[in-house]
This record gives structure tokens, C-alpha cells and sequence, in this order.
């Protein structure tokens, strides 16, 4: 009982940080999307539903839902994938500080700030002179301007938000990799199991924990995706086709200073995530342990 | 017993130490405010630009020492944050409130459409709408009141930079027609694929493109705001300047990276990769930054008029505001009327290479002899419009895109494209308030 006391009082900081940092803005945000807000204002307009009206009636926002799905799912898929490849890679590879050396190298575009990276690699990348179109003029293809590009830029910024970010997932799945007890593994290739029946039947279900995380964390995270879409597709790229609602809510809040449509726009965000969230917990609800 | 008295001195720390973090410096600031207890202290914000901050500690400086009852604080911010700092700080009160905001044109309307701004006294504003030319104004005005105080005359049409060292290795002359322009333009491009890999007169970018087209409207004796304020740019002059725009881009004298990616063109210029870019004063002083020397490698001449007259239309630029919930409001204005005396402006105009937004400085010596090589640009200042009570950032948005979508179109027609994005500028980007 004392404990729990105990307890209770020190969680009452994180209570109060969550409170007012983490709950009261979304409870906040969901009440101005109600109104005609300007933060200056004495007096905003009431406007009921009028925002969600219109945002269901808005192409560009269910365009952006679209894209931001899109973008969403693929790069998670590609991520997991290739993060788990490439933790298992790492985890047979028998020298431990080759394994660190390859770990860190993976790990680095992590801890550089997306701003520059993403700056680097569109003027000195995807740029009409950048490596991409000096690359492909290797193979006798004329230069293509990528910024006027509908497809292509958005797999373009696929691509970079891997560079960017498969470092983590990486570091994640090796400890996950390493913590399946060998015996298991070592059982089912005494009954004949080659390595990637190992890894798929064995390896895999028993790092359901892991890869549960890895992925609720990583979808939340691509699906709020911002800094990249701002520098890459800063108005949503040709015809919007690089618009993703982070970059709609930004837009529409700062530069058409519409903020209460934003947060319209940012409780369509919201629900999405959250609905994303929820299924995927549901489909990956893990209920053994290795004992 | 023990760890009775751990979990007390633990729970202390963490209270003491979450009450450190969330408290304020209050203390620091009440020994501060004992020192100048008898100076009104102003609090003066802006964003974060090296020079700017200079010239306005300089005044600020200058007027204490002219009025040693205050004592003037610049606060300066990054642009990125700035809008959300003011929108906050707006809705605070007192010590809180910033005293005096430093303001670009185009994020003014989101303040002023508010209750939170003090309006311009009386006698100031007479001096504002007898000295100050129409396009500094226009953003500022509601319902017949101004808010704020210009600081610049902001420009994106009239000068261009140009390769001093291409033109002289191309030993040709900088085009002074429109015609000549076209006819240099043409000649010096080369394009490979949609990539231009030497452009020629560049105007793709998002400031200079709609600036330009203006121009051009307004030069053939056009306009493109109807009397009901509408936006309407499907007119004989506006179709005609648009597709002069579009045959620069099929005769491969430009391409649309910069428009596509948010860039300015005068970059390639300073790249070598571009012969001439229009752009406002304000990138001249980016030459530096690619450790480019003015008069060697590039210079900034005029933009040669394309139509019978000249006319262009301009967006209302940085100013000062005074926030309504500020503790001094009326030492606020009495900085604000100190700063726009044209000998105080005239040096900030120079500090930070800006126009000057009244008539009466139009020939100011001081000004011609320092800023001699943009002097041409002061001949015009008088023949500009405001470009209209639109959320411009937005218009520009909807522009582009139909550009862009035009140069691609196989079938063009132009005609369409420019009522369809008129229409939809004049739903979706007027200012929600009038200005008289």
C-alpha cells in the first residue's frame, strides 16, 4: 500500500507533463477546429461542423490522405523488410566489431538532423545537375527534372526517408535477433530447416515483440512525417502529388493562416493514426513468452 | 525508517527540481529592473537576419539616447518560429506582450484580421497616407485605420542580376529592350532533355514569376482587378503576357526547376548556370554568399519594360506594429514615429538594402550616393500598384500550378487557365476584412 503511495507521487510530474503537454493540446486543438480561430483574436466565430464539412469536401485532403497512406505503408514495409535483413546479415557476421562497425555506419544518418540531410540530398542528389541524373547518364539518359514529377518524387522521398532512418530499426531488430535463444534455431536445423526457413518459422514469430514495436512505432512515425515533404515538396510537389497532411496542416496554418481548418484537418490526422495504430496492435497482439 | 526518509528526499528533489524547470527567472529580472528602475523598458521583436538586428540595435540605441527615460530591448527569432512567436505572444498581456513587432507584408493580415493591434494615432497616420507610396500601405489598412508602419518598399520586379563574367566571355552587350532581351535570351540557352543546362533570362521562380506577369499586364495599359475587387486575369493584355511567358519556356531559355522546387533563379546566375534573373534588390547581397565579388562577377541593371509604360504591382512589405495588450503602447508609436523620420529610416534602408517606402526619400542623398547602384530602381518606385487585398502567398500557390500545368499541356489553352485560376484566387485568397 505504502508502495503504491509511492508510487503514485512520482509518477505525478509525468501525470502533469503528459497532461499539459501531451493531452490538453489535442483536447484543445479539437475544440478550436470547432471555431473561425485567429489566436489574436477576443472573439472567435462558432462554426459547429463547418470545418469538418468542408475538409470532407476538399480534394487536396483526400488527396494528402491518400498520399500519406500510401507513403505510410510503403516505406513501412520497405523499412521492416529491410531492416530485418539486414539485422540478420549483421548477426552472422561473426567478428563483433565488424558487427558494430556496420551497426554505426547504418546508424549515422539517424543522428544527422533531417533538415540537412534533406537539403543535401535535394540540391545534391535530385537536382536537375545533382548525382541522380549524372548517374543516369552513365547509361545514355537524358537529364530529368524530378522536382516536376509526379511518381517519382514521392518514391524519391521514400527513398531518402530509408537512408534516413533504417539505422534505428536496425539496432532495434539486431537486439531482438540476438535475444532468440539459440537453442530453438539450433533444434529445427537438426530436423533439417535451412537459414531462411529458420528465420522465417523460427527467428521471426519468437522477435513478435520486437517487430511489434518496431512497426507501431515506425508507422506512428511515418505517418506524421514532415520536415522532408517541406524541403522536398515544400507546396506539395506538381499537382500535389507530394502532399501529405503534415505539410496540408502546416500550409494551411502558416502560410494560409487558417487555423482553424488546420485542426480540422489535424483531427483527420489524428483519427487515422490512431485507427492505423489500432489494427495493427490488433493483428500483432502477442500472447507468449520464450519460457 | 530509511527508506522512509529516501522516498521523502527523493520526492522532494523531483518537486524542487520540476519546480526549477517550470519557474522563471523573475528574480533576475526584478535585480534588472531595480538598475534602470526609472527607464520604461520597450521590448522590440524581430527575426533572426544579421543585419537587420544590427540597424535596429543602432536605432534603438540612437533613440535612448535621445530619450534616456527608455530603454529599448531588440529580441530577435528565427523566421521559421516567428509567426507562431507573435500569434502567442498576441494573445498575452503586459511584460509578456512584446512592445513593438517587426512584421513582413504578407504574414501582417493575420494580425491585423485580429483585435490584438493598436492602430496608428491620428497624426501619424496623416503623415503615413501623405509620404508613403500606396504599396507600402496597402496591407496594413482595415476598415479605414492603418496598423502598422512600413519600413521598406518591397520589390520583386525591375532589376535583374546578371553574369557580368558569361556576358563578357559571350562579349555581348546587357539587353535595354524587351526585344533584346528575347534575342540574347535565345541565344545563349542550351537545353538538354526538360533540363535547361544554361538558362537564359530566368523568371521561373514563385516571387519573380507572378511579379513579372503583373508588370506585364499593367505595362500594356491592362489590369487584372476588376471594380468589385475580383482578381481577373483572362484579359486580352493577361493572355498575351502569359503566353510571352510560356514561349520562353518552349524555346528552352528557362526551365521550371526553381518554380518546381521553391528556389530562386538568381542562384544560377551566381552558379554560372544562368545569364540574367530578375529578382528585388535583396539579392544582391546573396552574391556573397558564393564569395562573388559586385562589379566583377555580377552586377544588377534594370529589367527591360516590356509594354508601352511603365506599371508594376508590388506587395506590401516589413513594418512596424504595435500589439494592443503591450504595457507602453503609446512609447511604442513614439519609437515607431522616431524610426520613420527619414534621416533614422534612411539608415536602416541602406544597413539592410532595402527601398525606401516614402516619396520624400525618393531623393535623398544619402541614399543615392550609398545605394548608387540600385538607383535606377527609385526612378520607377512611383509607378507601382498595390498588388490587392489577397493572401498572396496563397494566389501565388494557385498561379503556379496553372503554369505549370500549362507548359506541359498539349492542347493549350490559356485563355481557360487564367479564368479558371482567377476564379479560384477570388473564392479563396481575399483578405476576410475591407481595407476602407
Amino acid at each position: 500500500m505504502k508502495n503504491n503511495r509511492f508510487v503514485a507521487l512520482v509518477m505525478i510530474p509525468s501525470v502533469l507533463y503528459m497532461f499539459l503537454f501531451v493531452v490538453f493540446p489535442v483536447v484543445y486543438g479539437l475544440g478550436i477546429s470547432f471555431f473561425n480561430y485567429n489566436p489574436a483574436n477576443t472573439h472567435n466565430t462558432f462554426l459547429g461542423i463547418e470545418n469538418y464539412i468542408r475538409m470532407f469536401h476538399d480534394d487536396t485532403f483526400w488527396l494528402a490522405l491518400k498520399n500519406t497512406i500510401f507513403f505510410g505503408i510503403v516505406a513501412l514495409v520497405l523499412n521492416l523488410i529491410i531492416t530485418l535483413f539486414l539485422a540478420e546479415i549483421i548477426s552472422v557476421i561473426p567478428s563483433k566489431r565488424l558487427k558494430t562497425l556496420f551497426r554505426t555506419i547504418l546508424f549515422i544518418p539517424c543522428i544527422a538532423p533531417v533538415v540537412g540531410t534533406s537539403m543535401i540530398w535535394k540540391h545534391g542528389i535530385v537536382a536537375t545537375d545533382g548525382m541522380l541524373n549524372a548517374f543516369l547518364k552513365l547509361f545514355g539518359i537524358s537529364p530529368h527534372n524530378w522536382y516536376l514529377t509526379q511518381g517519382p518524387l514521392l518514391i524519391i522521398i521514400i527513398v531518402y526517408t530509408l537512408w534516413a532512418d533504417l539505422g534505428y530499426n536496425v539496432v532495434l531488430f539486431s537486439a531482438g535477433v540476438e535475444n532468440v535463444p539459440k537453442e530453438f534455431e539450433e533444434a529445427a536445423a537438426i530436423d533439417g530447416a535451412g537459414p531462411l526457413q529458420r528465420f522465417l518459422y523460427i527467428k521471426l514469430p519468437l522477435m513478435g515483440r520486437t517487430f511489434a514495436f518496431v512497426a507501431v512505432m515506425t508507422m506512428a512515425d511515418y505517418f506524421q512525417m514532415f520536415t522532408q515533404f517541406n524541403i522536398f515538396a515544400a507546396n506539395g510537389g506538381r499537382n500535389n502529388s507530394a502532399m501529405v497532411l503534415t505539410n496540408y496542416i502546416y500550409r494551411t496554418s502558416f502560410s494560409n493562416f487558417d487555423m482553424g481548418y488546420a485542426s480540422a484537418l489535424s483531427a483527420g490526422l489524428f483519427v487515422v493514426v490512431f485507427a492505423v495504430a489500432m489494427i495493427q496492435n490488433r493483428l500483432m497482439r502477442i500472447e507468449w513468452g520464450y519460457e | 525508517m530509511k527508506k522512509k526518509l529516501l522516498s521523502i528526499l527523493l520526492c522532494t528533489s523531483m518537486i524542487a527540481s520540476l519546480a526549477v524547470g517550470c519557474g522563471s527567472n523573475s528574480k533576475e529580472e526584478v535585480s534588472e529592473g531595480t538598475d534602470k528602475s526609472e527607464k520604461t523598458k520597450l521590448t522590440f521583436w524581430c527575426h533572426e537576419n544579421e543585419p537587420w538586428i544590427k540597424s535596429y540595435n543602432v536605432m534603438a540605441e540612437k533613440f535612448e539616447k535621445e530619450h534616456p527615460e527608455y530603454d529599448v530591448e531588440v529580441q530577435s527569432y528565427p523566421f521559421k518560429v516567428y509567426t507562431e512567436k507573435i500569434q502567442t505572444a498576441l494573445t498575452s498581456k503586459g511584460e509578456e506582450c512584446p512592445d513593438i513587432i517587426a512584421v513582413w507584408g504578407g504574414m501582417a493580415p493575420a494580425y491585423i484580421e485580429s483585435d490584438a493591434l493598436a492602430a496608428v494615432p491620428a497624426d501619424f497616420e496623416k503623415e503615413l497616407r501623405e509620404d508613403y507610396m500606396d504599396p507600402t500601405l496597402g496591407v496594413y489598412q482595415k476598415e479605414g485605420k492603418i496598423y502598422g508602419v512600413p519600413m521598406e518598399y518591397n520589390l520583386e520586379y525591375g532589376g535583374m542580376i546578371v553574369n557580368k563574367k558569361l556576358f563578357e566571355e559571350s562579349k555581348l552587350e546587357y539587353p535595354t529592350t524587351w526585344e533584346e532581351l528575347r534575342k540574347v535570351s535565345q541565344e545563349v540557352s542550351v537545353s538538354n532533355g526538360d533540363v535547361v543546362e544554361m538558362e537564359g533570362f530566368e523568371m521561373m521562380d514563385s516571387d519573380s514569376l507572378i511579379c513579372n506577369y503583373l508588370a506585364m499586364i499593367l505595362q500594356q495599359g491592362g489590369q487584372y482587378i476588376e471594380d468589385n475587387g475580383d482578381i481577373n486575369f483572362a484579359t486580352a493584355e493577361g493572355v498575351k503576357a502569359l503566353e510571352e511567358i510560356l514561349s520562353m519556356v518552349d524555346n528552352g531559355e528557362v526551365d521550371l526547376e526553381n518554380l518546381a522546387n521553391g528556389e530562386y533563379c538568381f542562384n544560377d546566375v551566381y552558379q554560372d548556370k544562368g545569364y540574367m534573373a530578375s529578382v528585388g534588390t535583396w539579392g544582391i547581397g546573396e552574391g556573397e554568399t558564393y564569395e562573388l565579388k559586385y562589379g566583377e562577377d555580377y552586377e544588377y541593371v534594370p529589367v527591360p519594360q516590356y509594354g508601352e509604360k511603365m506599371a508594376f504591382a508590388s506587395e506590401t512589405g516589413w513594418g512596424l506594429m504595435v500589439p494592443a495588450n503591450g504595457a507602453n503602447v503609446d512609447a511604442a508609436w513614439e519609437f515607431i514615429e522616431f524610426f520613420s523620420q527619414p534621416e533614422n529610416l534612411v539608415e536602416h534602408n541602406i544597413a539592410c538594402n532595402q527601398l525606401p517606402p516614402r516619396k520624400s526619400m525618393l531623393t535623398n542623398e544619402t541614399y543615392l550616393n550609398a545605394m548608387s547602384d540600385i538607383a535606377f530602381i527609385l526612378d520607377i518606385l512611383p509607378d507601382g500598384q498595390w498588388m490587392g487585398p489577397y493572401n498572396t502567398s496563397a494566389m501565388r500557390q494557385i498561379f503556379d500550378q496553372m503554369f505549370l500545368d500549362l507548359c506541359d499541356a498539349k492542347d493549350r489553352d490559356v485563355e481557360g487557365a487564367l479564368k479558371a485560376a482567377s476564379e479560384q484566387i477570388s473564392s479563396e485568397c481575399k483578405m476576410s476584412y475591407s481595407m476602407d
